[in-house]
């Protein structure tokens, strides 16, 4: 079976009998918690004369973006404007939103307290396959890191499970807005997402007496392998009528038939390379290796793999499968033609995406790898756009897009640029001349010291 | 036979030590304006700076390293990190940490190590000295005496030992005493004992010294001279907390005591930016901190430190991007952090002492300047140092040329041409 994404029919024929002719979407495809989200009323405008980084490679100098109806309708010199609000945008920059595919907003949530310690929603770590879990199911939504990326200029964001258990749950992808709910932050449409983990963490958590799993890197890998093979099992035994629903091993049929996209927390090149090895070997694409310190070791096996790394620029030293972490990592991996993106895992570097993308430039720089602004970019909108399977809605600037953009103050990888105008689908969703007047997380409102 | 190998060692040095390095066209920020030197020849002997001159000649001989019009810096200062003490996760391999209830009397400068990676990389950020403070004691208050690290070459980086006694108040799981309030009975009762002893031992009142403290060598505790340093005003009180209560009390406690106090974290220092002024009291901030990791850091916001200098507080950058950043990316974080701070309200001037003279007159006696005749602590850069795209392109520490590359950069380039 060949490595492949979001094939329904091969989902669904996975489970076929013999004679079975109809073609039924598979369970694991239905989304038992679906969005709510609607986007605000659009807020139509003209912005002139920026310089754009359009999010796929272009750089437009003195160029305009006409917004109308919550997309993109143009992006080019000189538009004629059919008579909507001209925003001046001359010493200003416009990019895609920023995408951050790896947050723990809503489940990792500041100020943590006893109850994060005893029992925390980071992930459910009862055994080391969590695969029937929906993160979605544990998000506070007044999180204030979905306020502080907004306003820095995050349009997109994917939460994941932790990475204690080798097979997490599944992603949910959302919109920085505020909502009661997570589900008026849902993005509908986009790949559904997986977190799946090798390495210290899992086998730490193995290790300790009191906890179910393997205690080392083989037995993780091992571990998956026979997942899989029980889940083949399964879905044969289903197919037959034999058993009943089992959501976790529904899950890792979904990884195999392409519909369930793997993210994998993964840290050294052999690790990386073992779980590569695990999904050539059951059939599906492994959609991003996340943090891959050393992914910089082995680009051509990601290259070959179709799998993209998401990395930070100088996370390092902090666990001994760390030391390698180079800050020039994503520059190194561009240059061997590997699909790279920057990854927060923190609602506090979140905030700084583009921050992480300069800071791997300029160690690039040392070696004397030059990286332009307009490829540097792709690292924060289109590649993780293409992870989250909204590749051709979002991350980049065109006719026909979402219109998730930013209006930088200036050179978004300068320090001192901040987000002015924050449009989540052709709304202003954040306007720095425009305070909220309160916190805009309820958390924060009418707490003494806060303001 | 040791006086052959002094003989050697000094020959060794002197060549190095007689060097003459100049630095061409640079920026020169000396620190002793709120604008830098144009176009400036800074000369360098005998670990010294000797003068910084707008077009001035170069001496015959000397080294020269051409600034090519970019800024030169002081060597930044980080105002509180732990590297030197720490080198990964392994518990085998940090020694920031004192499970000694007999604290204070911890002196981590003893296992200062300039062998570690993370000192070739905060090195390679341009930072040639830092503030090195103890790990909270799992009994509070006192941690022990934070020491400041010079980052030469080799495997001796201590500058400083014992600067400051480090006490560390607030909530949290750590607390073995049970509550804040009781971690302030604690240091009021540390500090008051030691005022009764030194008072006793003025006196030379027998009677009075067994009432007020042990007498010596009978369970006395270490550090006990420490806090006495506090009390006779040799010594400042480094105090790490963040809530505005605990700041306030600390400045009641500075007032009581007469003693000298530095805020260290300070997340809700912003509301109190005034009485810290009039007490004089500096704070040493994350200035990235934006999102409260406790209850105590509630209001934490990136415009603290615009607010404190506003106010006439002296501030100084340190525990820079929090969790690993504060000591596995101590220079980076501390540039970026700083100007996140301008990026905030703070003058870019005022950043740049809060990364240079300001960690240095809080922790130590001054210096932080390309003064004439000041310590020839400084840094090349490629750009502006505040911003993270930046890199130091030459490291100078006691006047020599040090090196600027990391483990980092050595992985990057054995793996370059990797496909």
């Amino acid at each position: 079976m060949g490595a492949r994404f979001g094939s329904a029919i091969a989902a669904a024929v996975l489970l076929a009998t013999p004679g079975m002719a109809q073609v039924r979407p598979a369970p694991w495809q239905a989304d038992p918690f679906p969005s709510r989200y609607k986007p605000a009323a659009p807020d139509d405008m003209l912005l002139r004369g920026a310089t754009i980084l359009d999010g796929a490679g272009g750089r437009i100098d003195g160029g305009d973006v006409l917004v109308r109806g919550g997309k993109i309708v143009a992006v080019g010199k000189t538009l004629a404007n059919p008579g909507v609000r001209e925003v001046d945008a001359r010493g200003r920059w416009i990019t895609p939103g920023v995408i951050d595919v790896h947050t723990h907003n809503g489940t990792f949530v500041v100020p943590l307290t006893d109850i994060d310690r005893e029992a925390s929603d980071v992930a459910e770590v009862s055994s080391p396959n969590g695969a029937d879990t929906w993160i979605e199911t544990a998000v506070n939504p007044q999180d204030m890191g979905f306020d502080r990326g907004l306003m820095n200029g995050v349009t997109t964001m994917q939460i994941l499970p932790g990475s204690t258990p080798i097979f997490a749950g599944r992603s949910v992808v959302v919109k920085p807005v505020r909502g009661a709910t997570v589900w008026d932050m849902k993005v509908s449409g986009s790949a559904q997402g997986f977190k799946m983990a090798c390495g210290e963490n899992p086998k730490s958590w193995g290790a300790d007496d009191d906890n179910e799993g393997p205690t080392s890197r083989q037995g993780v890998v091992a571990y998956m392998r026979q997942a899989f093979l029980d889940a083949q099992a399964y879905g044969r035994d289903r197919a037959a009528g034999k058993v009943g629903r089992d959501l976790k091993k529904e899950a890792l049929l979904g990884i195999m038939a392409g519909d369930i996209r793997v993210n994998l927390h993964c840290y050294r090149a052999n690790d990386i390379a073992s779980v590569l090895a695990v999904a050539k070997e059951f059939g599906f694409r492994i959609g991003a290796i996340h943090h891959a310190t050393e992914a910089y070791k082995i680009p051509g096996l990601l290259r070959e793999s179709g799998t993209c790394a998401a990395v930070w620029a100088d996370w390092w030293g902090f666990k001994m499968e760390a030391q390698d972490a180079v800050r020039a990592g994503a520059p190194l991996l561009e240059r061997a033609g590997a699909c790279v993106m920057m990854h927060s895992d923190s609602a506090a570097d979140g905030q700084r995406l583009n921050i992480t993308a300069a800071k791997a430039a300029a160690a690039g720089r040392r070696i004397g790898i030059e990286t332009p602004p307009e490829t540097m970019i792709k690292w924060t909108t289109s590649n993780p756009a293409k992870l989250l399977g909204l590749e051709n809605r979002v991350g980049t600037l065109k006719a026909g897009y979402q219109a998730d953009l930013v209006l930088w103050s200036g050179d978004p990888f300068s320090i001192y640029t901040k987000a002015d105008l924050v449009l989540i689908d052709g709304a202003v969703a954040w306007d720095r001349s425009k305070p909220p007047a309160a916190p805009i997380s309820d958390f924060e409102l009418g707490r003494g010291g806060v303001r | 036979m040791i006086r052959t190998i002094a003989a050697l060692l000094a020959l060794a040095a002197m060549p190095a030590a007689a060097q003459t390095i100049a630095v061409t066209h640079a920026e020169a920020w000396t620190m002793e304006s709120g604008e830098p030197v144009r176009d400036a020849t800074i000369l360098i002997e005998n670990g010294k700076i000797v003068s910084v001159t707008p077009g001035g000649g170069v001496p015959q001989g000397a080294s020269v390293i051409d600034a090519r019009g970019k800024p030169v810096t002081p060597g930044l200062m980080n105002g509180a990190t732990q590297v030197g003490l720490i080198e990964t996760a392994s518990a085998d391999t940090r020694d920031q940490g004192s499970a000694d209830d007999r604290n204070p009397g911890f002196d981590p400068s003893r296992a200062l190590n300039g062998n570690s990676t993370l000192v070739d990389l905060i090195r390679a950020d341009g930072i040639t000295r830092a503030l090195v403070y103890p790990a909270q004691s799992r009994i509070p208050v006192f941690a022990g005496e934070p020491a400041i690290a010079r980052f030469r070459d080799g495997v001796d980086i201590l500058g400083e030992r014992e600067v400051a006694v480090y006490a560390v108040i607030g909530g949290g799981a750590w607390d073995k005493v049970g509550s804040r309030a009781q971690q302030w009975t604690v240091l009021r009762k540390a500090l008051g004992d030691a005022r009764g002893a030194m008072a006793a031992r003025d006196a030379g009142d027998a009677k009075k010294r067994d009432r007020h403290g042990p007498p010596p060598g009978r369970g006395r505790r270490a550090g006990e001279e420490a806090i006495r340093g506090v009390i006779a005003g040799d010594t400042p009180l480094a105090i790490h907390t963040n809530r505005e209560s605990d700041i306030r009390e600390a400045i009641r406690l500075a007032s009581d005591f007469g003693i000298r106090v530095i805020i260290v974290d300070g997340a809700q220092a912003w509301r109190a930016a005034d009485a810290l002024a009039a007490a004089k009291i500096p704070v040493v901030l994350d200035p990235s901190a934006n999102l409260p990791g406790s209850f105590d850091e509630l209001g934490t916001r990136q415009d603290n430190a615009a607010i404190l200098t506003r106010a006439g507080v002296k501030v100084a950058f340190g525990l820079a991007g929090g969790k690993i950043h504060t000591n596995y990316n101590a220079g980076m974080a501390l540039r970026e952090g700083a100007g996140i701070a301008v990026a905030n309200g703070l003058p870019y001037a005022d950043a740049l002492r809060a990364v240079t003279v300001n960690p240095l007159s809080i922790w130590s006696k001054g210096g932080g300047t390309l003064s004439v005749g000041a310590d020839a602590d400084l840094v090349v850069w490629d750009g502006d140092p505040l911003e993270p795209s930046t890199n130091a392109t030459a490291v100078i520490v006691e006047g020599r040329r040090v090196s600027a590359r990391s483990r980092q950069d050595l992985l990057a380039e054995r793996y370059k041409d990797t496909r």
